[in-house]
């Protein structure tokens, strides 16, 4: 099959957040001799764009974005182990991510921690209810560039604010550049306690990113 | 209760339909979290803050949205934050159930967790207050407490790829939102409130929605004597024309959502509340912006004035006073 037959199958079967779809076109491409990075790259990465702008749209929703994401990664991942390891992508920054403590709510953050790593982001995602002190400790043990936090409720959006504090008391400040996403944060809150930035959607969040880190 | 009964009220009333509750108002009453979560007098107490303090118009019971999930089986995590401070205890991880288990609804229900403390703090406040203030007693909707408890993440997977699935978990859910409302209304609460964050087009498809939702939150309504608040947080334009189908009094809106769109949607018999943004203007902004939002809101179609959603903790006095204020002139 023709490569751009490859790449228009791998794109549909991310929007039609079908999982194992994606798993056989990422396999049988590999096999009828695609390039693995042109499938990611231009495939299922460009699938997955897709879908986030129409999830920004309102088109798409929560669930097939979910869903979606995780069909792309398990299609990345067939891809990624075919790639010598002097191919892999060239990494654009270390983002540190996580849900503060108090909050058990990961549902977006696990949507962003996909599209950064799609977008070319190595991620280390801590997880849910994580002390600001597991932030800031792995920040600098893996030289991040960047360090983002979820909050979902009023009552432990809070945690964002410490993680600020945290990050100045540690003389790590000027060192990183931080984002804070979630339903209750907004562009003032991430002005108002210091953050560099404020993700609203997973394309947004990508977009700004950029404009930081360069 | 004019409002509810479409009587011209003497002036506009202000409430929430969520919870209230600040760490200002404990310290004033003496009742902390988390034993006013758990604790019957405590729990009156706080809630009566609201009343006493703020001067609200109507007395909301409890503050957090686990006394169904808890009664049900969830595991349940406690509100605890940095630096020490309390907030509302949610619901663990990993979840208690999975999506292939058999729902089951003890017949002990209502004896279980701290369902028995609920019920003893809403006849605390009804006592207290009489007739005076209505009593509103808070319940979870069908498609949140089925998130409580197989968890949210294959929750949302299911409406998309096994929608039949859930249809056992969201009847259990009813169920119990129901079976807690009645004990609520016979303990004396004037008002039922749903909660049903999960139902949100933030999270699901509206299609979910009609398809699922629509149905168990009618039955639960219909089985409800006393009048009912629907409260989705979110944008909720696209699935508003089916959450008035449900036939509640009140719709609880958050600020995401324009009133105007909802009163072009529902018609002209529904009662709007709602009116000031949480996160943002009510914890962290002052008078002068509350009271622009505020009138904003009610120039939009708002007849109940409210917080969009519950409180942050931190919220100070003097920012809810300014809600009270902007109503009295209404």
């Amino acid at each position: 099959m023709e490569k751009a037959e490859w790449i228009k199958k791998a794109i549909q079967s991310i929007l039609d957040t079908d999982d194992e779809a994606a798993k056989e076109i990422a396999q049988k491409a590999l096999e009828d001799g695609m390039d693995p990075l042109d499938m990611i790259n231009e495939g299922f990465s460009e699938g997955i764009r897709r879908m986030g702008d129409l999830f920004d749209r309102g088109e798409v929703f929560l669930p097939g974005l979910l869903i979606g994401s995780e069909a792309m990664s398990a299609a990345v991942e067939i891809l990624e182990a075919a790639l010598p390891v002097e191919e892999q992508q060239k990494k654009l920054g270390v983002i540190v991510i996580g849900t503060v403590e108090g909050d058990i709510h990961d549902i977006g953050k696990g949507i962003i921690v996909t599209m950064l790593r799609v977008h070319g982001y190595e991620v280390h995602d801590l997880g849910r209810d994580i002390p600001i002190k597991e932030f800031v400790e792995k920040a600098r043990e893996v030289k991040a560039d960047v360090i983002g936090s979820s909050a979902m409720m009023t009552t432990t959006q809070l945690g964002q604010r410490r993680l600020e504090e945290a990050l100045k008391e540690a003389g790590m400040r000027d060192k990183v550049k931080t984002m804070v996403g979630g339903a209750v944060a907004t562009d003032h809150w991430a002005k108002r306690i210091g953050a560099d930035m404020f993700g609203e959607t997973p394309q947004d969040t990508i977009n700004k990113l950029e404009k930081i880190l360069n | 209760m004019a409002v509810i009964n479409h009587q011209k009220p003497d002036r506009m009333p202000c409430f929430g339909a969520n919870c209230t509750a600040t760490y200002e108002q404990m310290e004033k009453v003496q009742a902390f979290w988390p034993k006013a979560h758990e604790d019957g007098e405590a729990m009156a107490r706080l809630a009566l803050a609201s009343h006493t303090i703020l001067g609200f118009d109507a007395i909301r019971v409890p503050f957090c949205q686990t006394f169904e999930a808890r009664a049900l089986g969830a595991n349940i995590k406690p509100g605890k934050l940095p630096d020490n401070m309390e907030g509302i205890p949610g619901i663990d991880h990993p979840p208690a159930f999975r999506i292939d288990d058999t729902p089951v609804f003890p017949n002990d229900f209502l004896f279980r967790g701290h369902i028995p403390e609920l019920l003893k703090a809403v006849s605390i406040v009804k006592k207290e207050v009489g007739d005076k203030v209505p009593v509103i007693g808070g319940i979870i909707g069908p498609f949140t407490l089925a998130g409580s408890l197989i968890d949210t993440i294959p929750l949302l997977k299911a409406t998309f790829k096994a929608p039949d699935k859930l249809r056992p978990w969201l009847e259990l859910g009813e169920k119990a939102g129901t079976a807690l409302a009645k004990a609520i209304i016979d303990a004396g609460a004037d008002i039922i409130c749903c909660e049903d964050m999960t139902a949100s087009p933030e999270l699901i498809a509206p299609k979910t929605y009609k398809e699922l939702e629509l149905e168990f939150q009618t039955k639960q309504f219909d089985a409800i004597c006393v009048p009912t608040i629907l409260h989705i947080c979110g944008k909720v334009d696209p699935i508003v024309k089916w959450m008035a189908q449900t036939r509640p009094d009140i719709l609880s809106l958050d600020t995401k959502t324009n009133p105007k769109v909802v009163r072009e949607k529902c018609g002209p018999d529904i009662v709007l509340l709602g009116g000031v943004e949480v996160a943002t203007t009510l914890f962290l902004k002052g008078p002068d912006e509350i009271r622009k939002e505020s009138e904003q809101a009610i120039a939009d179609g708002i007849q109940i004035l409210a917080p969009g959603c519950a409180v942050g903790p931190g919220t100070p006095t003097k920012n809810l006073l300014t809600m009270l204020e902007v109503a009295k002139e209404h």
